[in-house]
């Protein structure tokens, strides 16, 4: 058993080395990225996540939105001079609607999500370990139940973007939208709920 | 080198990651951190994608996000052990002794159900914070727009309904 688990473990490398989206060490290195900007920020921890649903630390949304603003300007300008591209999801309304409300429901209690989850667990944190083994159980029920799921998950409105809704002034819809977020980032209050475990500072702009 | 990063700094190099990302120079893709989860748990358990449909459906995504986080477990235990020195063993986070309970079999009993909780609800939605909200949100796409304002308001509700209020306890 532990043998076809390393042979499919193996074959995790050889799909993504002939996919083409970026070198085997590319997406290392991408994730690698991913995991140091996490941590270092230390939004990775259960204060800053569960702080925000507890309202006592601002630093993921004015993160979240800093990033989301500043990205969504100059991804729509790479993807106009072709250097980039569009890789909506589909709007599936009962699967975002349900899917989102767990989704907030176990996030506001877990205090990680799925991809701060995996550097928590470098970090130390043996109470994300075992979430994480919750995780994978909860993807072997959906891969389980999916024939069964799978018809509640619809309608599908397709892949739907905001600008498409403003023909002929998608730049300024784009513009509005990414200042407007930089804008959310700045404004909401900078709290910060500093870990005494961790001799955790407080870290000016 | 600093030992924490503000939300500023962080913001902005997360927003370099996301561009790089996706530019065709990068992986020509969005980042996404929830497909690798039911991948794993198709590795472990042997699941064999021809017969389970959802399993050939996620095969690749699966693979790239699974590459992608384990770069992402080696950068955040790299980070933890030589610039933030937060490396630690530890079972009950701070705020959750303040807010919840002293109680490790309570903490590790939750963890449990809202981390199954989370992967279906992330694979029910199609995407998780980065899929939806990091590269779904940089798209302006609706569906990201949609799971974003939903999880906010259900992330604060909870956070209210789920945890003492503050000062109320102190055993």
């Amino acid at each position: 058993m532990f043998d076809a688990m390393l042979q499919r473990f193996v074959h995790m490398f050889e799909i993504v080395a002939a996919e083409g989206h970026g070198s085997l060490w590319m997406v290392l290195f991408i994730g690698f990225v991913f995991g140091a900007i996490i941590q270092w920020s230390r939004v990775d921890k259960f204060e800053k996540i569960a702080g925000f649903a507890m309202l006592e630390d601002m630093t993921v949304p004015k993160m979240l939105f800093f990033a989301i603003g500043f990205a969504s300007i100059f991804l729509y300008f790479l993807i106009e001079i072709g250097m980039a591209h569009y890789h909506v999801k589909p709007v599936m309304l009962g699967g975002l609607v349900i899917g989102a409300v767990l989704f907030g429901i176990a996030m506001a209690i877990f205090g990680k999500c799925p991809g701060t989850g995996p550097i928590s667990v470098a970090e130390g944190r043996i109470d994300v370990l075992v979430g994480a083994i919750g995780g994978i159980f909860g993807g072997l029920f959906f891969t389980w139940a999916y024939p069964w799921l799978e018809p509640i998950m619809g309608p599908d409105y397709g892949e739907l973007t905001l600008p498409q809704f403003f023909e002929g002034q998608e730049h300024l819809v784009v513009l509005v939208y990414g200042l407007a977020l930089i804008a959310v980032a700045f404004a909401l209050p900078n709290i910060e709920y500093l870990d005494p475990e961790d001799h955790e500072e407080k870290v000016e702009i | 080198m600093a030992r924490k990063i503000s939300w500023f700094t962080g913001g902005l190099m997360m927003g370099v990651l996301i561009l790089f990302t996706f530019s065709i120079w990068g992986a020509d893709r969005p980042i996404g951190a929830s497909t690798y989860v039911p991948y794993f748990a198709g590795l472990i358990f042997g699941l064999d994608p021809e017969q389970y449909a959802y399993m050939k459906q996620i095969e690749k995504a699966g693979a790239w996000e699974g590459v992608m986080l384990l770069g992402a477990f080696f950068g955040g235990l790299f980070m933890s052990v030589f610039v933030t020195k937060t490396f630690r063993f530890s079972v009950l986070p701070t705020l959750w002794k303040e807010r919840k309970n002293r109680s490790v079999a309570s903490r590790l009993f939750w963890s449990f159900v809202s981390g199954f909780l989370m992967i279906v609800g992330a694979r029910l939605a199609g995407g998780c914070t980065s899929g939806h909200f990091l590269s779904g949100a940089s798209q302006i796409a609706v569906s990201g727009l949609i799971f974003g304002g939903i999880v906010m308001v259900t992330l604060v509700v909870t956070g209210r309904l789920f945890y003492n209020r503050k000062g109320a306890q102190d055993v």
